[in-house]
């Protein structure tokens, strides 16, 4: 029984202070790639397929269905919310306080904001020129993601997620400006490639 | 078996214990407040729980940890957490272990 054994070493007891501190916070906190990799894909095929059928100037550069695009985005991000809301609560399972009450108010400000912006969006819809349609919906839902990441970053002190949300915000009012088409693709590209590469960094740093 | 060891006078001998220094070290990465349930921290630590009791119950009388009974829904949970004094033990035990790699540095 090693139950009162000690270490005589004090740099091995920082040792083995530091190798708990790492496990327990690969076990309460989400794998960086599940929670940036479904958003990344969302929006590397969505916004890619709405580049291919809402080209620039209008041109459909591939003659897809006109409610692919939007069908794909809506079908993706809540695949996408659920996944990542479900690997989020699993690792802070069985943890009550403080946290998980700020992880659940995280999680409704998402909801909150989506369906703010969904309700505004389809009541001046009619209103709004086809051509800036996917504009609206798209820029005004990635400001949304891109100011909410770089919340995120100030509630966990996380610095990785307030550059990823302030590259996100800058790649889409960049976007915005270029025009209808252009966005799709740059916030597909550099938006969705941001996210996967956010991931892959947050998982590497941890291993 | 050795016991609380002469070249290290200064190191709490509550904390100094492996098992225990593994569950401080633990639980003190968990934010202030918040608390987590016994099976929990036994998967983590991947300790029995007995053995996990056990070195609870010490922690416990130290005034270090607190364990409290309450009920989820219907299943009864035990819960744990790093008291004020505990994470401040803690602070003052690695603060030591510095001090005793390098005596220039640390309080």
């Amino acid at each position: 029984m090693d139950d009162e054994s000690t270490l005589d070493d004090p740099g091995e007891a920082l040792r083995l202070i530091e190798h708990e501190q790492v496990n327990v916070i690969r076990h309460v906190t989400p794998d960086p790639r599940l929670m940036y990799w479904p958003w990344g894909l969302t929006w590397l095929i969505s916004f890619g397929l709405s580049f291919l059928r809402y080209g620039p100037d209008g041109r459909a550069l591939v003659a897809l269905p006109e409610w692919v695009p939007l069908t794909s985005l809506t079908a993706l991000m809540i695949a996408a919310g659920i996944f990542t809301g479900v690997a989020g609560a699993r690792s802070g399972r069985h943890i009550s306080g403080p946290s998980s009450r700020q992880g659940v108010m995280y999680g409704i400000s998402w909801s909150a904001g989506f369906s703010g912006l969904a309700i505004l969006f389809g009541r001046v819809s009619d209103s709004i020129p086809d051509s800036l349609q996917a504009l609206l919906w798209g820029g005004g839902m990635v400001t949304l993601v891109g100011a909410l990441y770089m919340a995120g970053g100030a509630i966990w002190s996380a610095w990785d997620m307030f550059v990823l949300g302030a590259w996100i915000s800058v790649v889409n009012a960049a976007g915005v400006l270029w025009g209808p088409g252009w966005h799709a693709l740059v916030v597909s590209v550099a938006g969705g490639g941001g996210l996967l590469a956010a991931g892959l960094i947050g998982w590497m740093r941890r291993r | 078996m050795t016991s609380v060891n002469n070249e290290l006078p200064e190191l709490d001998p509550v904390i100094h214990a492996q098992a225990r220094l593994r569950v401080v070290a633990a639980l003190s990465q968990l934010s202030r407040g918040d608390r987590i349930a016994f099976p929990r921290l036994q998967e983590i630590l991947r300790m029995t729980a007995g053995n996990l009791s056990v070195h609870l119950r010490k922690l416990e009388d130290a005034g270090y940890v607190e364990v409290t009974k309450t009920h989820r829904g219907r299943t009864p949970a035990t819960l744990v957490h790093l008291t004020a004094r505990g994470r401040l033990a803690f602070d003052d035990y690695v603060s030591t272990l510095r001090t005793l790699i390098d005596p220039g540095e640390g309080t």
